[in-house]
């Protein structure tokens, strides 16, 4: 039996799932999944509750073949939390590592609404994630890529361009509901709170989805040393979607053309001018 | 020659009795340890110490589903201080694990001094008092625990007794990714250090977000290289030691988190770290002679500290700095003084070039009679001065600054280095932490002590800034104490070195 595990601890709600590969590239089947209210606990809840997870479900962590981990974008140490734990446990176990985008984890909750669904998802500091999802009949397609931005922009560039309903969820929704809510005017529908975090099974149908040559999919199709030696747990970084807020401050002061600051894979920029 | 281990049987009880009775106020009787017998392969397990051919002690636990009783443990008088004690209940502890038990309890007499030592040297808690429990002398009962047992934490322990443990250590408290792997705490097979240094410089100091960033991105390869460069693979691990404060929250997460995944993955046990007592214990990496009881004097970046270690594994922090850091002060006159960071080499270059008596700066807190410091008023006053000077249009010869700012730290740090270690009547002082790095430092101390007869022990450069072969060799201590994480473990930002001396 060849296992992956997923799972997330970039918002304040901690998600686990688990589910058996299968050899003919259908859709992993789902053994076993959990997702709880974790503020600031996800260091000390995530590893008790992946043992205690597989335990319940008599499932060996030596049958584990796969770990994908929420990239975020979310908080940036529960990101960490989430991707250093990864790291260890797939660097322990010899096996391949992958990645997923929070939003879409959050916006595959909605996979069997059909329709828009706008993820909206809490960035702090007055600023949210915004990410767009196309879903219906068990599926969602991702529209647009992980980036941080004002809500209003964000509500706004929504506003002016969809022509049709969206669903919309995300923890941000906390702080911002009613300002998207009044932009977006008849087209949007506000998700229950209690659906605006990953679940373990979100999290692995986001991850089933991805595509490229690290994604679940691809690692699924290959033994234990083809995947590690692809997908090993040195290569996934987190996603940020901006840097420290010093380099940010210094890119301010060298007034570095917004469409120049695009932030690096490792979210660290390092002196102005030459990268890295 | 040590004492071999074997199951009690009903013949050893008459010198079983002998020790018992020899032992303790209430001693058990035959009868007790009969009946106690007969239920051995039911849950107790009765071990015996011999040595040519005669019973020396012996020890029961029982074991009720997956929680373990110690029953009995005693050593003949003659025998005792020579680890019989300890052999037995590390024996007792893994037949109890391999029977099913999580955690073990016991009680222990309030006055019971030498067992107390013991069970806590055997990562035993003591989390409660049953008052009046023994009912011949009135005295209380210690309860004590261990965390969560498995088999391989144990075998881990007895390693580190034989010295045969071979431990990879993580650090990331601050900016430096380090991995090492040590065997018997003191044989470096590896030591690796990522420097994100070039990443923070010109920002003026340590930028904890980008530290965070840095760790994760480096620490699988880190490790990678530490593991290649000692030639082992996880599987000849003994232990897994992480530094879990004091330092940067967002930077210890990352190696904490990433420590007991590492920990998961492999089954291999994980042994938490203080990174002070990483610093203390570069010096006995250095110099294994180093045995205390000494004082050590720690200074970094983020740490000004004086403290006594009676034992190992044991800190009193006589004082510390009640505002900025030795090394933050010579960060922040570099600053000052425009020279770039990190300020502590670029100042003491340039002081040995300047006149230290040129500029009267304070010696804050020299006569306080504590062992505390306090550095923001010296900083303070340097920029007091050089404004004025400034002001005044008259030059500032930063040599001269720099040589009057370091006497001025060092004058007070070698005071009350002198006085901690006169007061604790040590024969022994350690210096530890980045800033013993900072020559003038390492030689007045220097001075200082040896002219009192008082061995000084200073870690080569290397071993004084951040690294984690130091981590290693202080987890190999904690291993031997059962100083295990378990996996809902936190970091502590504020870790304190006293906190730890109980496990």
């Amino acid at each position: 039996m060849r296992l992956v595990i997923a799972f997330d601890s970039s918002t304040d709600h901690l998600a686990v799932g688990v589910a058996r590969l299968a050899d003919d590239d259908t859709k992993p089947q789902m053994l076993a999944a959990v997702d709880f209210p974790a503020r600031r606990a996800a260091l000390g809840a995530l590893l008790p509750t992946v043992r205690e997870l597989l335990a319940d479900h008599e499932l060996a962590l030596a049958d584990v073949a796969v770990v994908a981990a929420g990239r975020g974008p979310g908080s940036f140490t529960g990101v960490r939390i989430g991707v250093a734990s990864a790291k260890g446990l797939a660097h322990g176990l010899g096996i391949p590592l992958t990645g997923l985008s929070t939003l879409d984890a959050a916006g595959w909750r909605f996979c069997e609404h059909t329709g828009l669904v706008g993820v909206v998802g809490d960035a702090m500091r007055g600023e949210v994630y915004p990410g767009l999802l196309r879903c219906g009949k068990g599926r969602c397609e991702r529209l647009d890529t992980d980036r941080v931005s004002r809500p209003r922009a964000a509500a706004e560039a929504w506003a002016a361009q969809l022509t049709e309903p969206v669903m919309l969820t995300g923890n941000g929704l906390a702080k911002y509901a009613e300002m998207f809510a009044e932009l977006l005017g008849e087209r949007a529908t506000i998700a229950d709170e209690s659906l605006w975090t990953p679940t373990g099974v979100s999290l692995i149908d986001a991850a089933w989805a991805e595509s490229g040559p690290v994604s679940l999919r691809t690692l699924a199709s290959l033994t234990r040393e083809q995947g590690y030696a692809l997908a090993g747990p040195g290569a996934l970084l987190p996603v940020y979607t901006r840097l420290s807020d010093a380099e940010e401050a210094e890119r301010d002061r060298a007034r570095v053309a917004a469409d120049n600051a695009a932030v690096p894979s490792s979210g660290v920029s390092g002196p102005l001018g030459g990268e890295r | 020659m040590s004492a071999s281990i074997r199951e009690m049987r009903q013949a050893d009880l008459d010198r079983v009795l002998q020790i018992e009775d020899a032992s303790f106020p209430t001693p058990w009787t035959r009868f007790m340890f009969s009946d106690e017998l007969k239920r051995v392969g039911a849950g107790r397990v009765w071990l015996v110490a011999e040595k040519d051919g005669v019973v020396i002690g012996y020890a029961g636990i029982a074991v009720f589903g997956d929680e373990a009783h110690v029953m009995n443990v005693a050593v003949d008088a003659g025998s005792r201080r020579c680890g019989v004690g300890r052999d037995l209940l590390l024996h007792l502890m893994a037949e109890a694990v391999a029977l099913g038990a999580a955690r073990i309890t016991l009680e222990v007499r309030t006055g019971g001094r030498e067992a107390r030592r013991m069970y806590r040297n055997a990562g035993f808690i003591e989390e409660g008092l049953r008052p009046g429990y023994y009912s011949d002398t009135g005295e209380d009962a210690v309860i004590m625990w261990t965390g969560t047992l498995t088999p391989a934490m144990i075998s881990a322990m007895r390693a580190a007794d034989e010295g045969s443990d071979v431990v990879l250590a993580i650090e990331s408290s601050c900016d430096e990714t380090a991995a090492s792997v040590m065997r018997g705490g003191i044989e470096q097979l590896s030591s690796v250090v990522a420097s994100q240094i070039d990443f923070h410089s010109r920002f003026g100091g340590v930028v904890p977000e980008i530290a965070s960033r840095k760790h994760t991105e480096a620490i699988v390869a880190v490790v990678d290289e530490a593991l290649e460069q000692a030639g082992v693979g996880f599987a000849d691990l003994t232990a897994i030691a992480v530094t879990y404060g004091p330092g940067l929250i967002g930077a210890l997460v990352v190696g904490l988190a990433y420590a007991k995944g590492l920990s998961l993955g492999t089954g291999l046990p994980l042994v938490g770290v203080d990174h002070l007592e990483g610093h203390i214990l570069a010096n006995r990496l250095a110099d294994p002679s180093l045995e205390p009881p000494f004082v050590a004097l720690v200074v970094s970046g983020g740490h000004t500290a004086l403290v006594h270690v009676p034992e190992w594994g044991v800190y009193h922090t006589l004082g510390q700095t009640l505002d900025d850091a030795a090394g933050e002060a010579f960060d922040k006159v570099a600053k000052l003084l425009g020279l770039g960071y990190p300020g502590g080499p670029v100042i003491s270059r340039l002081a040995l070039e300047g006149d230290p008596h040129a500029i009267e700066f304070p010696r804050a807190m020299m006569y306080s009679g504590t062992y505390d410091f306090s550095l923001s008023g010296l900083k303070t006053a340097v920029i007091n001065y050089v404004h004025t000077e400034q002001q005044a249009g008259r030059d500032v010869s930063h040599p001269d600054v720099a040589a009057a700012f370091q006497a001025a730290v060092i004058d007070v740090q070698v005071s009350k280095a002198v006085r901690a270690a006169e007061e604790h009547g040590v024969r022994a002082f350690c210096l530890a932490g980045g800033v013993a790095a900072n020559p003038a430092l390492r030689d007045a101390l220097q001075r200082a002590m040896e002219s009192r007869g008082i061995k000084m022990f200073v870690p080569p450069m290397l071993l004084c800034t951040d690294n984690a072969a130091m981590i290693a060799t202080a987890g190999h201590l904690r291993l031997r104490r059962g100083g295990f994480l378990q996996f809902d473990a936190e970091a502590h930002a504020d870790l304190s070195l006293d906190s730890i001396g109980g496990n």
